[in-house]
């Protein structure tokens, strides 16, 4: 039997709060399906995710009606391309790409996350085609999403994949100018990146996973904005102390819906159960703001002094919360703060409250890193190179995740606004000073050393 | 002499289970199982009891009402059908059905055939009140047990079919959902 209260506040949680299962993503491990012949391992591919896959949406959909909570994306996440593609050229890793954009479609997944390479401590001939084929690859899909590792905390920064990202995300940018260089949306770098995430477009199955995993990526942040903006109502007196402690619960009761909902999902399809990823995650929709948050802490806005304070309280809180919650914590599991994906924070960012190096210090604290950041398509390779070389040495130092999914807008300047549609939303392009630099240092190659903290054994 | 279950109702204040439960105990019943609710300050409680082997029913209801009935509380004793089932084996599901809107006559009603007809059972039903005056907020909680045989699908739809014509905003939910959010 249940109180009032429990029964209202779930109800609202629902109705008004936004609360939902943000994605069930399947992983699917393709190392059984490697050939050196591209139609024997297309085919391949083909029938083992579909085997899979063939009643995930269904499946969703069917314990989301049952529990009333919508499960809003259903992805899949596949090992990465460039491992078990390996042999083949980057002709035929664009193919690839097309084989995957159309096996998404077909079992109705909005995205397919895999289209990686694992390159930090060296390029390998797969690697190398992967990454000439990203531009082609992300320009002819719709769907499938793509992500290079180039940097951990145990391996360094491997400065020429650096740089080759960079290129990569210039031409794949270019390809899509008409659409205001979209194929980047779907392209992240990473620093540290996780095996068992389910938020695109970093997700991807690693190596040492089950052949096929469910993992479950929760949100909420409309409903911890409401928690704390509730009991502020009620005692005004509170210290963020107290704050703290209010987003923790919140998070903790969000982390076990969505690990209810993931393991049932499991149990239908009978597929091992994963991790739940209790990152809070944004919709450009308004009551599902991260950015509201820190205007429920007292901010003005994000990106006002205080941010990294309040950012640092939340992200932590969540983890706490979530880690009582659920003892299958994976993937980022803190609060993502994508520019144009959030609408509070788009607006931040547009009325020049949010700078882009108010934003690259706030990802020290927070799980991601500079995501969803439209910039001026002018900028020079060795400037974007550098910006995600700042950013991969955050992840690297303070060993955790950090990554980029920056969109070089092809034609537009700082101010204008860009127009992604759906969960990657819109926004202004952000200012980054000094874009017109060409200077050396990224392009002296090389790997930046591990730290000394890396040396753990 | 089997169980028997004796409800007492009466406007609720202070003493009312002190009365009961010690002209229970002078009758040598020994007390099972009890539970009570108040409903806009009327009191209603239930007592399971087991009364001595020698005892009868009109007896025992004598007795009771009249140590307990001159103080205004209305007393009804019935036999116990005993089915010889577990009373804590549930089978099936258990859903709950929230209905938010404009208070109406016959809501209930209308809600209630239905489940009925479908040979769902009602285990708890409440009103909710969210506080304020609200009309809106007006919010009847129902948890229905489904059993295997039930065609959930055909059941959920007509409940919804007919919040709709009433201009009601429905849920149905698992039950763990509550559970997962609020008992941790």
């Amino acid at each position: 039997m249940f109180d009032d209260h429990e029964i209202i506040s779930t109800i609202e949680m629902v109705k008004n709060e936004n609360l939902d299962v943000r994605a069930v993503t399947l992983g699917v491990n393709l190392f059984d399906c490697i050939s050196h012949d591209l139609p024997v391992f297309k085919k391949n591919i083909r029938k083992k995710i579909l085997t899979h896959a063939e009643n995930l949406v269904t499946t969703c959909d069917a314990v989301g009606d049952k529990y009333g909570i919508q499960v809003v994306n259903k992805r899949i996440s596949i090992s990465p391309i460039a491992l078990v593609g390996a042999c083949f050229s980057s002709d035929q890793m664009v193919e690839i790409a097309q084989e995957l954009n159309d096996i998404a479609r077909q079992v109705h997944i909005d995205f397919i996350g895999g289209f990686s390479a694992l390159v930090e401590k060296g390029i390998a001939p797969g690697d190398q085609a992967l990454i000439d084929a990203l531009p082609q690859a992300l320009a002819q899909t719709q769907r499938v999403c793509a992500s290079v590792n180039v940097a951990t905390t145990r391996a360094g920064i491997n400065m020429d994949a650096v740089l080759a990202m960079a290129r990569a995300i210039k031409k794949a940018a270019a390809l899509t100018s008409d659409a205001d260089g979209l194929a980047c949306a779907k392209l992240c770098v990473f620093c540290n990146i996780p095996q068992d995430m389910p938020f695109m477009a970093g997700a991807y199955l690693g190596v040492g996973v089950a052949d096929a995993v469910i993992n479950v990526g929760v949100s909420g942040p409309g409903v911890v904005k409401r928690a704390i903006e509730r009991n502020l109502e009620g005692q005004p007196n509170l210290n963020l102390g107290d704050i703290a402690e209010i987003i923790k619960r919140t998070a903790c009761k969000v982390t076990r819906v969505g690990e209810l909902i993931g393991r049932e999902v499991a149990q239908n399809l009978a597929i091992q159960f994963g991790v739940v990823d209790l990152s809070l995650a944004p919709t450009p929709t308004v009551g599902d703001s991260i950015g509201e948050i820190f205007q429920a802490l007292g901010l003005t806005t994000i990106g006002v002094p205080g941010s990294t304070a309040a950012l640092a309280m939340l992200n932590d809180a969540v983890k706490k919360g979530g880690a009582f919650a659920s003892s299958h914590v994976g993937g980022l599991s803190g609060a993502f703060i994508p520019v144009s994906e959030d609408l509070n924070i788009a607006h931040a960012a547009a009325n020049g409250f949010l700078s882009i190096e108010k934003l690259e210090a706030m990802t020290a604290v927070c799980s991601v890193g500079l995501d969803m950041v439209p910039i001026p398509g002018e900028i020079t390779e060795e400037c974007l190179a550098g910006i995600i070389a700042d950013e991969m040495a955050i992840g690297m130092i303070n060993s955790k995740t950090t990554a980029t999914r920056l969109i070089p807008v092809p034609g537009k300047r700082a101010g204008e606004t860009v127009y992604f549609g759906g969960l990657l939303g819109e926004a202004k392009i952000m200012t980054v000073p000094n874009s017109d630099l060409c200077d050396p240092f990224v392009k002296y190659g090389g790997q930046i050393p591990a730290p000394i903290h890396s040396m753990k054994n | 002499m089997n169980k028997v279950i004796i409800t007492v109702l009466g406007k609720d204040r202070p003493g009312i289970i002190s009365r009961v439960t010690t002209a229970l105990y002078e009758l040598g019943c020994n007390l099972e199982n009890v539970n009570q609710m108040i409903l806009q300050q009327q009191f209603a409680g239930f007592f399971i009891v087991e009364p001595p082997a020698n005892t009868t029913l009109a007896d025992l209801a004598q007795t009771l009402k009249e140590k307990t009935e001159p103080s205004g509380l209305t007393v009804h004793i019935n036999q116990v059908q005993d089915t010889g089932a577990r009373e804590d084996v549930i089978k099936g599901e258990i859903f709950l059905m929230t209905t938010i809107g404009p208070d109406q006559k016959g809501l209930v009603a209308r809600f209630s055939q239905i489940i009925a007809r479908y040979h769902a059972n009602i285990i708890n039903l409440k009103a909710v009140f969210k506080g304020g005056n609200d009309p809106n907020a007006n919010i009847m909680s129902y948890q229905i047990q489904i059993t295997p045989d039930i065609d959930t699908g055909q059941l959920f739809g007509a409940l919804r079919q007919k919040a709709e014509d009433l201009g009601l905003d429905i849920r149905i939910q698992h039950k763990n959902i509550f559970d997962a959010i609020n008992k941790i």
